[in-house]
C-alpha cells in the first residue's frame, strides 16, 4: 500500500542517457570550482565537478535543465536546450539566500520550507571554550531558550523550545545526529554528566532546531519539545583538507558573594545572640589560640580564580566525485570554577560515503568519545555542598592547623566539623571543613560512548530513492564516589566508597522511501514514507561499602576493604515503533503545501492505547513570486508567509506510568515487596498541538531578512502525576494520570543585515527576540500544585513564584511584617514566634494574637517564566581582523533568591553584607527591610522554605556573552609556508553583566529558584585555526 | 503502471532488498513495544504465591521501619524506625535540639508545610495503606487456596495490630487528647481500612471525613483484639522476629498503651496483668538498665522493636545512634531539665550505663550505640513501660491493694537502677498519696524512657502545656551540674494546651489533594 501512492505519482519512464560534460567556474576569481553538485533537475540523478571544475553526466534523454549548486554560491538552472557541453559560470551567494536546511528525513531549500526552522551553523560554535555546544546554542534563535544554570561542567543546560513542554513529564527537546536520536539528559556515575558533552562541538557542520508542527510533525509523538538535528561534517570540495584548531584558556567565576569579614562577623553573631539574651557565640581572640587571629576567604578556598581549559581539533577531510571522508580527533580538558570540577574528553570522528554504484552509496558515521568528569557534592542543602558550605564557614577560622593530625582545622572533640579556631562555639548547621571535604572525597563519572549508523541508499529512478539506516547509541558509565573517614557529607560513616556501572544501549532502525518530481516545469512533488524502529535497554549496577578499614582503600572498591557491602542494579526497557509520510507540493515555487502523517506505537502505554495519530500540515505563498508584486522585485526579493498546524506527542512519560507495581522493599535484611506505584490503564498520549505563522522577507536579493512568527502550543492530556491525598497512601502521593493541560504562546522577531560590504570591510548583524507566554489550562479537579517557592495553579504561568507578601520591619521592634490575605498587617513576634497584629499607631503592642501565617496568605508573585529575551550579534572583518560580539537580554520573570535567604540565616554561621542592614533599635532601624537578629530563629525570622516578596526579585538582564576578535594571515605570506589558512583569535565568554539581580546570576535559577548553585563561569580563550 | 514496476524490476533487481527489509521489520515491531517491567512485580500478581504473599507482608514492615522522606527521597525512619523517637522527644522538654536538624519541632515553628510533620503524616498513611492491601490480599489468597487460613490469619494479624498501632500514633501529634472531650467525640483522624490502589478508589477515600477520637479508639481496640486473637506467642518465632515482628505480646503491650491513653485503668491493669501471665510468651526487665540495649533483638524485655541493619536503616539523616549519639552527629542531648531532675538520683545506674558525656560537657545518650552501621534496633514498645503503665493504673485506681501493687511495678523499674537499692528503693512510707506515687511514676518514666522518644505521648495524654525548654543550640557545660533542678533560663517558650500548636497541622500537600480533609483542618492552621 505504501508503494501504490510512489507508483502512481510515478509516471516517466525510463529512456535512452545523453552524456553531458562541461567545466564549473567563479563569477568571482574565475577559477574552477571543485565539488559542485550537478542534478538532473527533478531527479536525484548528478554528478560532482572535480578539482578541475569538470563533470560528467549521464542525463536521460529529454532532461530539460541541469541544477547546479554548492555551499557559498547560488545555485543555478541551465537549460540543456539540446547541448553536450555546459560550461557555467557560479555567482557568490553573499546573503545564503540558497541554503539547503536539514529536515526530518531529509533536506529542503530554506526558501521552500514552510515551517518554522532555525539554523546554527557549526562554526559560530566550534571555537567557543565550553563543555557541551547546547549551553552555546543560548539566544542563537527566537523561541529557543537555553540557559546555563551553574559553573559546574557537566550539569546540563535547561533548555526549552517555544515554552515548556509538559507539566510533570520531559521538557527536553529530541535531539538527532546524522539521523539518530540520541540520548540526552544524565548518562549516570557519581558526578553530573551531560549527553551532550559527548559531541565534540568542532565536527558539527549545522544544527536545525525545529520548532513548530510542520518541522517537527514527521518525529511525531516525540516532537512535542522541539526537534534538534544535528548534521556533522563530511568531506566536500574536492580537496584534501587538513584542519587543526586549539584554544587554550582560564575561567573563573563571573562573580562571588559579598561575605561579612571578620570583624563584622563578630559583631553580627554576638548580636544574635545578644537579642536573645545568650552569651557570645564569637571570639576573634579567644583563649584557644590566643593572639593567632586569623581572616579566611572560605569562598575562594573553594572556587578557582583561574581554571584552566584547553581543547585540540584535528581533521583530515577530502571528497571525490565517488566518495567524500571525514575524520577527526579532538581532546579538551576544562577546569570547573569550582575545585576539584573538571571534565576531559577524547573524542573520534569518522564519516565515509561511498558512491559504490550509480544506484547505490553507502556510508557511515561513527563518533567515540571517552569523557569523563569530575564532580564534586554541590547540594543545596547539603552539609558538604560547596557553596552552601562555603558561605556559612566562619570567617575568623583556618583552613589549616598543623597541630590537627590531619594538617587541617577540624575540631578535635568532634571531628565531623570544622575546628571553631577562638570561638566560643563551634560552627552552626555541623559543617565540616569544605577544604578538607573537597581535597579528600571524590566523585566522577566516565562515560564511554560511540553513536554511530551505517546506511545504504538506493537511487531507484532518478526520481525515487531508498534509504535504510541503522544507528545506534551505546553509552557506558562508571560512576565513582569517595568519603573520607572523617568528612563525608557531614559526617561520615568511617568512610564510604561507591562504585558503579550502567550501559544505557539504544538501536534506531530506519527506512525511508523519497520521492522528488517536477511535473510539466511547475507541479514540484516531493514525498517520504518512514518506518521507523527503536529500542533501548538500560541497565545498572552498583556496590558500595562503608566502614572502610583504612583510608589507604580510596581509589576502589576493594575487596574487603570494607565492613558494609551493599549492591544494586536495575533493568529496563522501552520501545517504539512509527510509521509517517509527508507529502510536499508546490506550484511554481509559489503556493507550498505540505501534509504528514505520523503513527506511532510507544511500550510505555497500556496496549489499548499503545498507538497514536499525529498529523500535521503547512501551507506557504510566495507573494514575491506573485506578478503584482514584480515591481517590487528589486526591493522585496522575497516575501513568504506560511502557516502551520501539528500534533504531536511525548514519548518521554517513564518507563511504564500505567503499570500497577510492587517494587521491592526490604524490612531490614528480610526480602520484601510493597506497593511502588499506582496504575492507570487509561493512561494515552500526552499531545501537544502546535499553530505557527510566519513571515519571511528579504529585501535586496537578501542584504536583509526578516523572520516573524507566532506561534501557539496547546498540551493537552499532559501526564501529571496527579498529586493524590497522602492519607490514602498512594506511593509518591500521586497517579499518572492524562489531565495537565498547558499552553504555551508567543511572537517571535528576527532579522538579518548584511550592512557593509566592500573589498576590505564586511560588516554584519543579526538580532532576534521573541515574547512568550505560558498558562496552565488545567489541573487534576484543577487543584493547585504548591512547592516550596512556587506554584503550578490554572491561570497562571508554569511555576510561578508563590509567596507571602512582606512589609519590611517593625520600627518600633524589629519584627518582620506581612500583609496577610484579608489587608490585615501582622507581625512575626520574633521572642515568641508567634504572629500577632500590627496597629501602625501602637506599633510596640504585641499582645492581639494574629492567626498563622497559611496558604491562604500566600499569593502569585510573579511568573518565573522569561517573558521576553533575545538577542543581538554582530560581526565584522576588516582585512585580515574579524571582530564578532553576540549579546543576550532576557526578562519579565521574577527569581526567589534563596541563596540570598541562607546568606541572612540566624545560626552560628557567616552572613552576607546584606544582614549590617538589620534593625538594631529604634534609633538604628537599619535598611528597613532587615528584621532584629535572633539567634537560631531563621526559620521563623525569614521564613526559610518559603517564598515572600522579601527575597523574589526582577530576573531582568542583558549580558554580553561573547566577544571575540581574530586574525587571518595574508594568504601570500603563509603560502609560503605551505599553509592554507591561519587565524588566530581571542574570546570572552560572559564579560560583563548588567543587572539589578541582588544574587551572582538572575540565570542561576532552577524552577525560579536561586539556591546556592555555584557561580557560572567567564572564560577567556585565545587560540589558533590552522588549515592545510 | 504495469510498465513501470517491470522497469523497477529489470533494471534493479535489488529493489526487493529493501522491500524485504520493510516487510521483514514492519512483522517484528510488535515485540520491541510489548514489554513488561524487570524491576517491578505487577500488583496482580503481588499475592499469587505464598512466598510473594510473605514479601508483600514483610513489605508492610518497610513501611514502618524506612518511611519516605519527600525532601531527599530515602527513608528517614518514618514513622516507627527513627523519626518515631526523634518527634516524640524532640516536642518534648527533656531533650535539647543542638543544631537546626529538628528545629521546626523543637521549637514548634513548624508549618503546614514543614517536612517532619508531612514525611509524619503521608508515611504512616502509607503503611496504614499497605496494611489495608496485605489484609486484602492475604484474604484473597486465602480464597484462592494460596495460603492456609492459618497462615492467612497470622498474616491478618500482623496487618490489623500495624494498622490499629499507626493510627494511634497519628492521635497523638494530630488530634486532641482522649479526655479532650467527655465523650473523645471530637475529631481524631480517618481511620482508613480499605486498600487504595485505583482511580475510584482514590476519589471514595478522599470523601471520608475524620473520625472522632472515640471512633478511633475503638477501631484500634478492634484491630488491636484481632490480632491478638491471631498472632502467635514470641515463642514460636524465632531469632530477632520475636520481637521485630508483630506478637501477642506486643499487641497486649499495645493495648496497655492505648487504654493508658483513655484513661481507662481498670483495662490497663487487665491488659498488664495478662501479660505478666503469658509464661513462656511473656517478658522480664533484663537485670541491669542497659541490658535492653546492648543487646537489643534478642533480650527478654523488649517487645516490639523496629530493625534495622547496616544495609538498610533510616540513614545518616534519621539514624538513632547517627542523631543522637555524642560520638556520631550529636544533634540532640539530653536536656539539664530532666538530667537534674530531683527523682533521678545522682548515683542512678542509668547515668553512668547509658550516658555520655563530651568534652564540651553536655550528655548524650547512650542507648544508641552504632553510630558506624546504624544497625540498633529502633525501639517501640518494652516491658519496662508496661510495669510503669501498670503501676499507674493502679495508683490512679487508688481501691484497695491497688497502692502497693503500683508500688511493686514501680520499683521492679527503678530498682534495678539504683545504685542501692536496698537503701533507695521506694516504700509505701515514702508518698503520702497516690497524687505523690503518681508524679514519682510519671518522673520514673521521663527516666527510664529518656531519648525513646515517650515524652510527647504523656505530655498529650495528661493534657500539660509543652513546657517551656532551653534554646536551640548547645547549652552552658554549667547546665548539667547535678545537685538542683534546672530553673533556666529558657530560650524556647511553653506552648499552652489550648494553643493552636499543640497539634501539628494536617500538612498542606493533603489539603491540596482532598477537599474532605481542607475543610477538617485543626483549629487554628
Amino acid at each position: 500500500m505504501l508503494f501504490s501512492l510512489f507508483l502512481f505519482a510515478g509516471s516517466l519512464a525510463i529512456a535512452q542517457t545523453v552524456q553531458i560534460t562541461g567545466t564549473v567556474t567563479s563569477s568571482e576569481d574565475g577559477l574552477p570550482v571543485p565539488g559542485v553538485s550537478v542534478i538532473v533537475k527533478g531527479t536525484t540523478l548528478g554528478a560532482l565537478t572535480g578539482a578541475d571544475g569538470k563533470f560528467v553526466l549521464a542525463a536521460p534523454q529529454g532532461a530539460q535543465s541541469l541544477v547546479f549548486s554548492f555551499i557559498g554560491f547560488r545555485t543555478k538552472e541551465e537549460p540543456i536546450s539540446g547541448r553536450t557541453t555546459l560550461d557555467i559560470v557560479l555567482e557568490q551567494d553573499l546573503f545564503k539566500v540558497d541554503e539547503v536546511v536539514v529536515v526530518g528525513y531529509g533536506v529542503q531549500k530554506k526558501r521552500e520550507v514552510t515551517g518554522s526552522i532555525a539554523t546554527v551553523k557549526g562554526d559560530a560554535l566550534a571555537s567557543l571554550a565550553t563543555p557541551s555546544f547546547d549551553a552555546q546554542l543560548a539566544g542563537r534563535s527566537a523561541g529557543v531558550q537555553v540557559t546555563t544554570r551553574t559553573g559546574v561542567l557537566g550539569e546540563a543546560p535547561r533548555m526549552r523550545i517555544r515554552g515548556v513542554g509538559s507539566i510533570t513529564s520531559g521538557t527536553y527537546p529530541l535531539v538527532v545526529v546524522d539521523g539518530v536520536p540520541i540520548f540526552t539528559g544524565d548518562q549516570g556515575g557519581a558526578a553530573s554528566t551531560n549527553a551532550l558533552g559527548d559531541i565534540n562541538p568542532s565536527d558539527i557542520e549545522s544544527m536545525e532546531i525545529l520548532k513548530d508542527g510542520s518541522g517537527t510533525a514527521i518525529y511525531g509523538s516525540r516532537a512535542s519539545n522541539g526537534v534538534i538535528l544535528i548534521t556533522t561534517k563530511r568531506g566536500s570540495g574536492g580537496k584534501f583538507k587538513v584542519n587543526y584548531s586549539n584554544y587554550f584558556g582560564v575561567a573563573q567565576p563571573v562573580k562571588l558573594f559579598d561575605l561579612l569579614g571578620v570583624d563584622d562577623f563578630v559583631t553580627i553573631s554576638n548580636e544574635k545572640r545578644s537579642n536573645r539574651g545568650q552569651s557570645a557565640w564569637a571570639s576573634n581572640d579567644g583563649a584557644a589560640y590566643p593572639g593567632q587571629v586569623v581572616s579566611t576567604d572560605w569562598q575562594k578556598a573553594v572556587l578557582r580564580s583561574n581554571a584552566r581549559q584547553q581543547d585540540h581539533n584535528l581533521a583530515f577531510s577530502g571528497s571525490s566525485e565517488k566518495s567524500s571522508y571525514y575524520f577527526s580527533l579532538g581532546y579538551t580538558k576544562q577546569e570547573g570554577v569550582t575545585k576539584p570540577n573538571e571534565m576531559e574528553r577524547f573524542s573520534v570522528r569518522a564519516n565515509a560515503d561511498q558512491k559504490v554504484r550509480k544506484w547505490l552509496t553507502l556510508g557511515t558515521n561513527i563518533s567515540v568519545a571517552k569523557t569523563d568528569y569530575y564532580g564534586l557534592n554541590t547540594g543545596n542543602n547539603s552539609l558538604s555542598g560547596n557553596i552552601f558550605s562555603a558561605i556559612r564557614q566562619l570567617p575568623n577560622t583556618p583552613i589549616y592547623n598543623a597541630s590537627d593530625p590531619t594538617g587541617y582545622n577540624i575540631e578535635a572533640a568532634s571531628p565531623n566539623l570544622v575546628g571553631k579556631w577562638n570561638n566560643n562555639a563551634t560552627i552552626g548547621d555541623n559543617l565540616p571543613n569544605i577544604v578538607y571535604v573537597l581535597d579528600h572525597n571524590a566523585q566522577n563519572s566516565k562515560i564511554f560512548r560511540t553513536i554511530g549508523d551505517a546506511y545504504a541508499q538506493f537511487n531507484i529512478l532518478p526520481y525515487l530513492n531508498f534509504k535504510t539506516q541503522i544507528g545506534i547509541d551505546d553509552s557506558q558509565s562508571e560512576g565513582f564516589q569517595y568519603w573520607d573517614p572523617i568528612h563525608g557529607d557531614g559526617r561520615s560513616s568511617n568512610g564510604y566508597i561507591y562504585n558503579d556501572y550502567r550501559n544505557q544501549m539504544r538501536w534506531n532502525f530506519q527506512n525511508i522511501l523519497s520521492f522528488n518530481k517536477t511535473f510539466g516545469d511547475s507541479h514540484n512533488l516531493a514525498a517520504t514514507l518512514v518506518s521507523e524502529v527503536q529500542s533501548q535497554q538500560i541497565n545498572s549496577f552498583w556496590g558500595d561499602g562503608s566502614n572502610l578499614s583504612n583510608d589507604f582503600f580510596r581509589h576502589n572498591l576493594i575487596t574487603g576493604s570494607y565492613g558494609v557491602q551493599g549492591s544494586g542494579g536495575s533493568l529496563t526497557e522501552n520501545g517504539f515503533v512509527s510509521y509517517a509520510g509527508r507529502l510536499n507540493y508546490n506550484y511554481k515555487g509559489k503556493y507550498f503545501i505540505q501534509g504528514s502523517v505520523r503513527y506511532d506505537g510507544i511500550s510505555s502505554l497500556p496496549e489499548e492505547n499503545r498507538y497514536g495519530l499525529f498529523p500535521g500540515a503547512s501551507v506557504g505563498w510566495t507573494l514575491s513570486k506573485e506578478s503584482f508584486m514584480s515591481a517590487l522585485n528589486n526591493i522585496f526579493s522575497d516575501v513568504k508567509l506560511r502557516a502551520s498546524y501539528a500534533k504531536v506527542g511525548n514519548t518521554d512519560i517513564g518507563y511504564y506510568p500505567y503499570f500497577g507495581l510492587y517494587g521491592a522493599a526490604k524490612y531490614a535484611d528480610y526480602n520484601g515487596i510493597a506497593f511502588s506505584q499506582a496504575g492507570n490503564d487509561q493512561l494515552k498520549w500526552e499531545t501537544s498541538t502546535k499553530y505557527d505563522f510566519g513571515l519571511d522577507m528579504q529585501f535586496l536579493e537578501g542584504k536583509y531578512k526578516f523572520t516573524f512568527d507566532y506561534y501557539m502550543n496547546n498540551q493537552d492530556g499532559l501526564i501529571l502525576s496527579a498529586p493524590t491525598a497522602p492519607s490514602l497512601g498512594i506511593p509518591n502521593n500521586s497517579i499518572n494520570k492524562n489531565i495537565g493541560g498547558m499552553k504555551n504562546w508567543g511572537y517571535e522577531f528576527s532579522g538579518e543585515a548584511f550592512i557593509i560590504r566592500t573589498s576590505d570591510l564586511v560588516w554584519s548583524a543579526d538580532a532576534n527576540v521573541t515574547f512568550a507566554g505560558n498558562e496552565v489550562q488545567s489541573l487534576y479537579n484543577d487543584l493547585d500544585m504548591i512547592y516550596n517557592y512556587t506554584i503550578i495553579r490554572v491561570g497562571e504561568s508554569y511555576r510561578s513564584i508563590y509567596g507571602y507578601d512582606y512589609r519590611g520591619v517593625n520600627p518600633a521592634n524589629g519584627n518582620p511584617l506581612y500583609a496577610k490575605a484579608d489587608g490585615q498587617i501582622v507581625q512575626g513576634n520574633i521572642p515568641t514566634s508567634t504572629y500577632v497584629n500590627y496597629d501602625p499607631a501602637d506599633p510596640t503592642n504585641v499582645s492581639v494574637a494574629a492567626v498563622q501565617l497559611g496558604n491562604a496568605d500566600k499569593k502569585v508573585l510573579g511568573s518565573s517564566i522569561p517573558t521576553y529575551f533575545g538577542a543581538v550579534n554582530t560581526t565584522a572583518s576588516y582585512k585580515g581582523f574579524d571582530l564578532s560580539i553576540m549579546a543576550r537580554f532576557s526578562g519579565g520573570n521574577m527569581v526567589m533568591n534563596r541563596t540570598r535567604m541562607d546568606l541572612l540565616n540566624q545560626n552560628f554561621t557567616n552572613n552576607g553584607k546584606e544582614i549590617l542592614g538589620r534593625w538594631q533599635s529604634v534609633d538604628q532601624p537599619g535598611d528597613g527591610m532587615t528584621p532584629k537578629l535572633w539567634a537560631s530563629g531563621g526559620n521563623f525570622v525569614n521564613l526559610s522554605d518559603q517564598a515572600s516578596t522579601r527575597w523574589v526579585e526582577k530576573g531582568n538582564f542583558f549580558r554580553f556573552s561573547t566577544l571575540s576578535i581574530g586574525y587571518n594571515f595574508p594568504k601570500d605570506l603563509i603560502k609560503k609556508a605551505n599553509i592554507e589558512s591561519l587565524r588566530i583569535f581571542a574570546q570572552a565568554q560572559d564579560m560583563f553583566l548588567f543587572s539589578k539581580y541582588k544574587g551572582i546570576d538572575p540565570e542561576m535559577e532552577t524552577d525560579g529558584t536561586d539556591y546556592n548553585g555555584t557561580p557560572r563561569q567567564r572564560v577567556v580563550t585565545f587560540g589558533i585555526n590552522l588549515g592545510l | 503502471m504495469k510498465n513501470i514496476i517491470s522497469k523497477i524490476i529489470y533494471s534493479k533487481k535489488l529493489v526487493i532488498m529493501p522491500v524485504l527489509v520493510l516487510a521483514l521489520f514492519i512483522s517484528s515491531c510488535e515485540k520491541v513495544i510489548d514489554l513488561a517491567p524487570y524491576s517491578s512485580i505487577s500488583e496482580a500478581t503481588a499475592y499469587s504465591t505464598p512466598s510473594l504473599v510473605e514479601l508483600s507482608v514483610i513489605g508492610m514492615y518497610n513501611g514502618a521501619q524506612r518511611g519516605y522522606y519527600p525532601a531527599n527521597g530515602t527513608g528517614r525512619g518514618y514513622p516507627f524506625g527513627a523519626a518515631f523517637v526523634e518527634q516524640g522527644d524532640c516536642r518534648g522538654e527533656d531533650a535539647v535540639n543542638l543544631q537546626a536538624f529538628y528545629q521546626f519541632t523543637y521549637e514548634g515553628t513548624y508549618t503546614t508545610s514543614t517536612a517532619n510533620n508531612e514525611a509524619y503524616w503521608s508515611d504512616t498513611y502509607r503503611l496504614i495503606n499497605r496494611c489495608n492491601m496485605v489484609i486484602d490480599g492475604v484474604n484473597d489468597a486465602v480464597k484462592k487456596g494460596i495460603i492456609t487460613d492459618v497462615v492467612g490469619n497470622q498474616y491478618l494479624g500482623e496487618a490489623r495490630f500495624m494498622r490499629g498501632i499507626a493510627h494511634l500514633e497519628l492521635l497523638f501529634h494530630f488530634a486532641r487528647p482522649y479526655k479532650a472531650t467527655a465523650a473523645a467525640s471530637h475529631q481524631g483522624v480517618p481511620y482508613r481500612t480499605k486498600a487504595y490502589t485505583t482511580q475510584v478508589a482514590i476519589d471514595d477515600g478522599s470523601k471520608q471525613s475524620r473520625n472522632t477520637v472515640a471512633e478511633c479508639y475503638a477501631k484500634i481496640l478492634e484491630d488491636l483484639n484481632f490480632a491478638e486473637a491471631n498472632l502467635p506467642g514470641k515463642s514460636a518465632r524465632s531469632g530477632n522476629a520475636k520481637i521485630v515482628r508483630a506478637t501477642k505480646g506486643a499487641v497486649i503491650a499495645y493495648k496497655t498503651r492505648v487504654y493508658q491513653h483513655m484513661w481507662d485503668w481498670a483495662n490497663v491493669i487487665a491488659e498488664g496483668e495478662k501479660l505478666k501471665a503469658l509464661g513462656a510468651d511473656g517478658y522480664t526487665l533484663t537485670t541491669n538498665p542497659e541490658g535492653v540495649f546492648v543487646s537489643n533483638y534478642s533480650n527478654t524485655e523488649s517487645i516490639f522493636s523496629m530493625e534495622n541493619s547496616a544495609n538498610n536503616n533510616p540513614g545518616s539523616n534519621g539514624q538513632l545512634a547517627n542523631m543522637y549519639n555524642g560520638k556520631a552527629r550529636a544533634l540532640v542531648c539530653i536536656s539539664p531539665i530532666v538530667w537534674r531532675n530531683s527523682y533521678w538520683l545522682a548515683d542512678d545506674k542509668r547515668r553512668t550505663a547509658l550516658t555520655y558525656k563530651a568534652s564540651s560537657g553536655l550528655v548524650f545518650t547512650e542507648k544508641y550505640k552504632d553510630y558506624t552501621t546504624y544497625s540498633d534496633a529502633g525501639p517501640v514498645i518494652r516491658y519496662a513501660e508496661v510495669l510503669l503503665n501498670l503501676a499507674e493504673a493502679y495508683a490512679r485506681r487508688n481501691t484497695g491493694s491497688d497502692l502497693a501493687n503500683a508500688l511493686v511495678n514501680l520499683n521492679l523499674v527503678r530498682n534495678r537502677a539504683l545504685a542501692t537499692p536496698a537503701t533507695q528503693a521506694y516504700t509505701a512510707a515514702s508518698f503520702a498519696d497516690n497524687t505523690e506515687m503518681i508524679n514519682a511514676i510519671l518522673a520514673e518514666r521521663r527516666i527510664e524512657f529518656c531519648m525513646e522518644g515517650r515524652r510527647w505521648p504523656d505530655i498529650h495524654r495528661l493534657m500539660l502545656a509543652i513546657p517551656a525548654k532551653l534554646a536551640n543550640g548547645n547549652p552552658p557545660a554549667a547546665a548539667f551540674t547535678l545537685g538542683t533542678p534546672y530553673t533556666g533560663p529558657y530560650g524556647v517558650v511553653s506552648v499552652p494546651y489550648d494553643n493552636y500548636k499543640y497539634l501539628w497541622p494536617i500538612p498542606q500537600i493533603e489539603i491540596n489533594a482532598n477537599p474532605t480533609l481542607a475543610a477538617e483542618q485543626n483549629p487554628g492552621w
